[in-house]
């Protein structure tokens, strides 16, 4: 069973795409900073990580720069979950390496779910 | 004796009685010569008489002619002085005015919470007020007299002379940022007498206060727009997975209940991108990336999204594109999309069923222009003016569409000139509307 890490502040998003995921046959952890997205990595090691942007203690950004430092994490792959969809914003994104990204206000659950399966699969 | 000669004899009494006739008659003769001889020198003394009191008289006349003449000169002369001692009073009076207002004038401009730079038909900066001196931080002695190319040498005053040098007396309400925490609004102003030009008179109006609060109303909303799409995405992804039936089966009243509420929704959110898009305008952060495109490629896209709406609304939809092949622009894809959708967001929404919405393209060497023409309610012409200002709706638009917020020509005009585009339209009340915007060839 694929793993897959969800770090979003926000809990109804999390529920929400927590619960479409598990039907998909995922298997989800999830925590609600940056800090805790960081150690659940390490321990959790997904397959797949979905991480927020806009977050407490750490935003999704800084946790992908810390990513980097780190040999474990390095070359695991994450989608950004964009507040805003800005070009700034997508553009610093894939700067830093996201193989895709959601728009929050733009996307349906089942989005997420083509969006994941692009990455790793069923 | 006569005693003697009365007892003489008649005879002797005749003659002697001749005798003293004669005597008498030549006596009578010499005293009547004597009378001639006084007549004529009395006639002559009348004569003499006469002219003397002839000239006395004439004299007389003159002397009161001469007096009255001096007479009519003296009060000439009171009068005069009278008259003069007037003016006097009034040039004193005049003088003391005028004192009063240059003092007045002086007053306000040296109190005015404007700064003013006055300058002279040589482009030499003859006068500034100790506001101008405040925004500049710069003395007063070290800026008069000083020429256009000179001040521009100076930091402190070179943006705004630039701008008078570049634009000269047609500056209305520029803004120019002097330096941190130093905004100005730029106004010029030919001062004339008759057809001369005299001066041209530079209004500095600090803004800097005003610039901050409308920075932090633009982020406060961009905030709270930010915050708004977390939630409103909850309860679209919510609506979505009901709807789906991946939380357990829906009746068919509560399935048109959530899709009502999805709806919503959609637009609460569009709402938000709106309100986003403006805030990104004010921030001046708005434009992005551009790619060399046809813009004909851009419009089919647009169109296409609308065809299903057509059918919907049972409105007529039509896309003219001329024959030649137009060439490229350099545009944001996603905004020059905006714009489009949001002209065809209008023409749809404020054309009733059974009406026309045209769009054509068409391009001269200079600019490709597109327009989008409704057959539509058309907008009151005394609310023409207002129609691409933030959150204008016009009166009949409300009528027809309660919704709306008033920013997608705003949005659609800030997208266009920021392309270096035009835009504009032509309206008739109950009749239609046509918007055109154009976009400058690339190259």
């Amino acid at each position: 069973m694929k793993k897959i890490l969800l770090v979003e502040d926000e809990e109804i998003i999390l529920d929400l795409i927590k619960r479409k995921l598990s039907q998909e046959g995922y298997e989800i952890a999830s925590a609600k900073d940056g800090e805790e997205g960081l150690k659940a990595m390490k321990q959790f090691k997904p397959d797949l990580v979905l991480l927020d942007v806009v977050m407490p203690k750490l935003g999704g950004f800084e946790v992908m720069e810390e990513m980097k430092k780190d040999d474990q994490l390095r070359e695991m792959p994450v989608i950004i979950i964009s507040n805003s969809g800005q070009p700034v914003e997508i553009d610093k994104a894939k700067e830093l390496g996201v193989k895709d990204w959601l728009i929050k206000t733009e996307f349906d659950p089942q989005e997420v779910v083509d969006k994941v399966v692009n990455q790793i699969g069923k | 004796m006569n005693k003697v000669q009365r007892t003489a004899s008649p005879l002797a009494k005749r003659n002697a009685g001749v005798k003293e006739i004669k005597r008498l008659r030549n006596t009578l003769r010499v005293r009547d010569l004597e009378l001639a001889e006084l007549k004529k020198k009395h006639a002559i003394d009348l004569q003499e008489l006469d002219k003397v009191a002839k000239m006395l008289v004439q004299r007389d006349l003159e002397r009161s002619q001469i007096t009255e003449k001096r007479e009519d000169e003296l009060k000439q002369l009171k009068e005069s002085r009278a008259a003069l001692l007037n003016i006097l009073e009034d040039a004193q009076a005049a003088r003391k005015f005028v004192q009063e207002e240059k003092e007045k004038i002086s007053a306000i401009i040296a109190n005015l919470s404007d700064g003013l730079l006055l300058f002279d038909a040589q482009d030499r900066l003859s006068m500034v007020n100790p506001q101008t001196e405040k925004i500049f931080a710069v003395k007063e002695q070290d800026l008069i007299g000083k020429t256009i190319p000179q001040l521009a040498a100076f930091p402190a005053t070179r943006p705004v002379v630039i701008l008078v040098k570049n634009e000269g007396e047609k500056i209305f309400r520029k803004e120019i940022k002097l330096r941190e925490k130093m905004t100005l609004e730029v106004t010029t102003v030919p001062l004339t007498i008759g057809k001369n030009q005299l001066w041209t008179l530079v209004v500095l109006h600090d803004v800097t206060r005003e610039k901050l609060i409308e920075e932090m109303k633009t982020e406060f909303v961009s905030l709270s727009a930010h915050q708004l799409r977390t939630p409103l995405s909850a309860i679209k992804w919510t609506l979505r997975l009901l709807l789906d039936g991946e939380l357990g089966n829906i009746t068919q009243e509560q399935r048109g209940f959530l899709e009502k509420t999805y709806q919503s929704n959609e637009r609460m959110i569009a709402l938000i991108n709106d309100l986003l898009n403006v805030t990104r305008i004010e921030e001046g952060r708005y434009l992005s990336r551009r790619v060399l495109i046809e813009l004909e490629q851009i419009l089919q896209i647009v169109v296409n999204s609308y065809k299903e709406e057509s059918k919907r609304t049972n409105i007529g939809f039509k896309l003219e594109v001329s024959k030649e092949p137009l060439p490229k622009v350099l545009v944001d894809l996603e905004k020059i999309q905006v714009a489009m959708q949001n002209l065809l967001d209008n023409a749809f929404r404020y054309t009733r069923a059974g009406g026309q919405v045209t769009v054509s393209l068409k391009s001269d060497k200079k600019e490709v222009e597109l327009s989008v023409k409704d057959s539509g309610v058309g907008i009151p012409k005394d609310q023409q003016e207002k129609v691409f200002s933030k959150f204008f709706r016009a009166a009949n638009a409300v009528r027809i569409e309660a919704e709306g917020s008033g920013l997608g020509l705003f949005i659609a005009k800030n997208i266009v000139e920021s392309h270096g585009g035009r835009i504009w339209f032509e309206s008739e009340e109950g009749k239609g509307s046509t918007f055109y915007f154009t976009l400058p060839v690339a190259g």
